[in-house]
């Protein structure tokens, strides 16, 4: 048995007016929760979709759980569980009918009960499934991905839309799983949660992988793994003549500079000392390790929720 | 055992769905009672008409009611007042009132078809009563009676009623519950979210299609049954006949609903593509009443859709007795409709 949940060779899919994935390669090693990071329009979900069956790639090279979608489909369905970004059900339909009614379309199921457990469900066992709020709607659909016992779990997007409690408690479901020794594969446009669940993530854009790695890998690879910031009120003022001044190139975001720097220690006191002569209005100096959200600016040129 | 689990959950849910089961079942049988009762009987209904009463009553105006008694009317005698304030609510159709050695007649302009033929009615009361003053003899009047036109033994309102409702019920089976549902399903995911199960989708759709049958089959027995015991209305045909042309209007309407189903990516347009199609045959086929006034065009445009050519061919068997020998083009036209979107449901249906 390979090692692989799931290995990715030049996937391609072009639609009518976009190339949506454009050569994809990746490697999921089996019992890791593996990240697909990027903003919307990135060609995540559809790399997921190929993966899961759903839509056929124009060409490219898949494996899952070792096998193909050409000549084992229906196996690669019953060991796979997929949570769909949006998952809709009859509104009259109780959690555990739903749980009950999915098992059976699989040789083998896990029960109802133990599902809704899992999930944090059991006193809506019997409610019907549109009394549910979003964070309970989010947890029935990750329990009808469990169904099957599957050995690949795909979560597109689980926590959005849901307020800071349901999403942390759905971050613990993910983690039960994960610690079950499932191998997870989940989207998700939030920095947060990436460094939150993942072993390993790859940092999508433009239909293309454009780097992979452990969160810590990532940020390290950064030639600038600290970032000084100066904080305005309002809107930070333009930066170009101060930048050159100081001979680095300043990011401004918002009611922020944000200037990355091999070597805060020797930056700052020049950057205060210049400040003070050119009577830069800021409020605040802060200096902080690099996060994936610096990683990802640094590799498209654009914040990941613009 | 997939199959029938499939069809049993849709039989749970739907049994939940208060909304459908009520315009499913009830309501069909809401309207044959309502309409049936409404039009009871095999008699003319009574034009109704206001007589004014004049404080005195004149040779002309004892002749002019005796005349008017032997017309389809019904007199409704009130005092000048009373007659005005019947009038000035809308409720009177014609009015009239002895005017010297005349008459005045009101006909409501609301009421127009209504108040045109009852005044045409009191015209030749009027002009047969003077007749009479004059000293001639009565003329005699044509009997008159309402019937069915075409169907020797249907005798009431609700037997024409009951075979247009059947073939209502498979159109809406056929546009909403297959059709708009399956839109919804895809719309909604519902069909994605299967897809990454290892269930055959033939299954699913299987287990719905025989749910919806099932429907079918006992809301036509409700109405049957509902018909009978109510306005003694019977199948005067082969029950195999009838099963025939039951089976062929079934298998168009649902072919028709997965063929329209494949032509829209929303509900809403799906339900603008499908209004298309069934207001002009709720209307226009002779569900609620026959075509034979309408413009000779129209009739025979409606003919080439398929709802029309299916209930004459039922009323011909459920109504007349008759064979179908006399219908087989318009089944035929049932027919080709049904291949035809049959074709188009399996070329162009989409999961997602």
């Amino acid at each position: 048995m390979s090692d692989l949940a799931l290995r990715i060779r030049g996937l391609k899919k072009q639609y009518p007016n976009v190339l949506a994935v454009a050569g994809v390669d990746l490697d999921v090693k089996r019992g890791e929760v593996f990240g697909l990071l990027g903003p919307n329009g990135a060609g995540k979900t559809t790399t997921l979709e190929m993966i899961e069956g759903l839509t056929e790639a124009d060409s490219g090279e898949m494996e899952i759980l070792g096998l193909n979608w050409k000549q084992n489909a229906s196996e690669i369905r019953a060991r796979i569980g997929v949570q769909l970004q949006s998952t809709s059900l009859f509104n009259k339909i109780t959690p555990r009918e739903a749980l009950t009614l999915y098992g059976g379309y699989y040789p083998k199921a896990r029960t109802a009960d133990e599902l809704l457990e899992l999930v944090q469900l059991t006193d809506k066992a019997d409610a019907y499934h549109i009394t549910l709020s979003g964070g309970q709607m989010q947890r029935l659909a990750l329990a009808m991905a469990l169904v099957n016992d599957p050995e690949l779990v795909f979560l597109d997007e689980p926590t959005t839309g849901l307020d800071p409690q349901a999403r942390q408690s759905l971050w613990a479901v993910v983690r039960k799983i994960k610690s079950e020794g499932r191998t997870v594969i989940l989207t998700t446009h939030y920095m947060d949660e990436a460094e939150a669940l993942c072993d390993r993530l790859a940092i999508m854009d433009h239909g293309q992988v454009l780097t992979s790695g452990t969160p810590a890998e990532l940020i390290s690879q950064l030639a600038l793994p600290s970032v000084v910031e100066l904080s305005f009120e309002g809107r930070a003022p333009a930066a170009e003549s101060f930048a050159t001044l100081l001979g680095t190139p300043i990011d401004v975001r918002g009611d922020l500079w944000e200037i990355p720097t091999p070597d805060p220690k020797t930056l700052l006191p020049r950057l205060l000392e210049g400040a003070e002569t050119h009577e830069i209005p800021y409020q605040q100096v802060h200096v902080r390790r690099a996060t994936l959200e610096d990683v990802f600016l640094h590799k498209t040129g654009r914040s990941l929720r613009e | 055992m997939l199959l029938w689990r499939q069809f049993a959950m849709e039989w749970k849910l739907y049994s939940r769905d208060r909304a459908a089961m009520f315009w499913t079942f009830a309501f069909p049988i809401l309207m044959l009672l309502g309409f049936g009762v409404i039009f009871r009987g095999g008699d003319a209904p009574r034009l109704s008409v206001v007589w004014v009463k004049p404080s005195q009553m004149a040779p002309k105006d004892e002749a002019l009611l005796k005349t008017l008694e032997q017309f389809p009317t019904k007199l409704i005698t009130l005092s000048p007042s009373e007659a005005e304030s019947r009038w000035s609510k809308g409720e009177t159709a014609v009015q009239i009132e002895p005017i010297n050695d005349s008459f005045r007649m009101k006909v409501n302009s609301y009421l127009v078809a209504q108040g045109q033929m009852t005044a045409q009615v009191v015209q030749q009361a009027f002009l047969i009563s003077q007749s009479q003053l004059q000293g001639q003899p009565m003329p005699k009047l044509i009997p008159v009676s309402m019937e069915s036109p075409g169907h020797a033994k249907a005798t009431n309102y609700a037997a024409f009623l009951l075979p247009g409702l059947l073939g209502m019920n498979l159109m809406s089976m056929g546009l909403f519950a297959v059709g708009m549902v399956n839109v919804s399903y895809r719309e909604k995911g519902k069909f994605r979210r299967l897809a990454v199960t290892p269930l055959p989708k033939w299954i699913f759709l299987l287990g719905q299609v025989m749910h919806r049958l099932t429907v079918t089959l006992i809301q036509t027995i409700f109405l049957l049954i509902v018909g009978r015991l109510v306005f003694g209305i019977e199948n005067q045909g082969s029950y195999l006949l009838l099963t025939v042309v039951m089976v062929l209007g079934t298998a168009c309407f649902m072919a028709m609903g997965f063929a329209l189903s494949s032509f829209a990516d929303t509900s809403e347009t799906y339900a603008a593509i499908s209004n298309l199609l069934f207001f002009p045959m709720m209307f226009l086929s002779g569900v609620y009443f026959t075509l034979d006034a309408a413009p000779k065009w129209l009739q025979q445009a409606v003919i080439a859709l398929p709802l029309s050519p299916f209930l004459k061919a039922l009323r011909a068997v459920f109504n007349d007795g008759a064979a179908l020998t006399t219908h087989l083009l318009g089944l035929g036209i049932v027919v080709i409709w049904t291949a035809l979107c049959f074709g188009l449901a399996v070329k162009r249906f989409r999961w997602a």
